[in-house]
């Protein structure tokens, strides 16, 4: 079943941009046109973003056993200590620690993992907005044509490499 | 019928949901939709795949990202850049162009492009999977997700100066 993520992913990207396209929809720009003009067109995707997410996490968590971590401040801890036998770290996990997938993942150090998220995000947010959309705008506007977004993608693809080759050595050795 | 902003994230959420659920884009968790972390994953698998040495640490190939990509990476990148040309083809608003204004210009955006991936795998996501990961009841996440709210701030502090000069 090594197939069956990539193709599900590529029918949801499909239809995500197709419809993404048509209702502009960006979740930065939500932000920056509320706090700019205080128009709440786009901002109203953010939010039925986070209720109807959180209402389909809730209806499958009781079918499905791949989401049987849902709430994730109380399952999440177990997660960490099965990873932690692993690796010989002997703490009790708090509550606080973060899905994996930040450069940190699986250091015990909770406050390390907020200070990575608070300065990732503010840096989100800042360069997003001065650049024009969040990463999913970007690609929307790259495919209706605009030269701008296509060097920004450009920019992205090699943020990328650049990041696991420099910056996340560097954040590891700092907090990790 | 004419979408609304809230539509689509009514539905996208419903369905990244359903697609953990369903079609295991697991582990980690609440990976249905993001845009940074699956261009991560095909960057990443594509550079170890041209260039065997750029995976290797530690004597066996490790490719950085999702453990979920490490056979064959996620798509969803792919899927958001052919939906979005059919829409902008079918409703005839595909045209080159080039942002107007001095700051997304190509070259400026070649900058913000790669210091927005920085910033994001440094959160671990992009704007979507942490709002994503909020709803999976993450706190860290949700943390991140009002600091994105400050940064946007900041930037449009940045974006008035820049437009009114002052």
């Amino acid at each position: 079943m090594d197939i069956l993520p990539p193709v599900a992913t590529l029918c949801l990207g499909i239809i995500f941009g197709y419809i993404g396209q048509r209702a502009r929809m960006c979740f930065i720009g939500g932000m920056r046109d509320y706090f700019l003009v205080r128009d709440t067109y786009l901002i109203k995707g953010l939010f039925t973003f986070l209720i109807f997410a959180f209402i389909g996490f809730f209806m499958f968590h009781f079918i499905s056993k791949a989401i049987s971590t849902f709430p994730w401040f109380l399952n999440g801890g177990a997660v960490f200590l099965k990873k932690w036998k692993t690796m010989g770290i002997n703490v009790d996990p708090s509550p606080i620690l973060p899905v994996p997938g930040d450069p940190i993942t699986w250091s015990p150090k909770v406050w390390a993992h907020i200070i990575v998220a608070m300065i990732g995000g503010f840096g989100l947010g800042f360069f997003s907005t001065l650049s024009g959309g969040c990463p999913f705008r970007q690609h929307v506007m790259a495919a209706e044509g605009s030269k701008s977004a296509i060097v920004y993608l450009i920019g992205l693809y090699l943020g990328a490499v650049v990041f696991h080759k420099f910056i996340a050595p560097i954040i590891k050795a700092i907090l990790g | 019928m004419r979408m609304t902003a809230a539509m689509v994230g009514a539905i996208s959420g419903f369905l990244a949901a359903a697609v953990q659920a369903f079609f295991h884009v697991i582990p980690p968790p609440a990976y249905g939709i993001c845009i940074a972390c699956h261009v991560r994953d095909l960057v990443n698998w594509i550079a170890a795949h041209i260039y065997p040495i750029y995976g290797i640490s530690h004597g066996k190939l490790i490719i950085p990202g999702g453990p979920v990509s490490y056979n064959f990476p996620l798509l969803t990148v792919v899927g958001v850049l052919i939906g979005a040309y059919i829409a902008a083809r079918i409703n005839r608003e595909f045209r080159w162009k080039v942002m107007r204004v001095a700051w997304q210009r190509p070259f400026a955006e070649f900058f913000w492009g790669m210091m927005v991936m920085i910033s994001a795998l440094t959160v671990g996501g992009c704007p979507i999977r942490t709002a994503l990961k909020t709803a999976y009841l993450d706190i860290t996440a949700a943390i991140g997700l009002v600091m994105i709210g400050v940064g946007v701030f900041f930037g449009c502090q940045v974006l008035k100066k820049l437009v009114y000069g002052r």
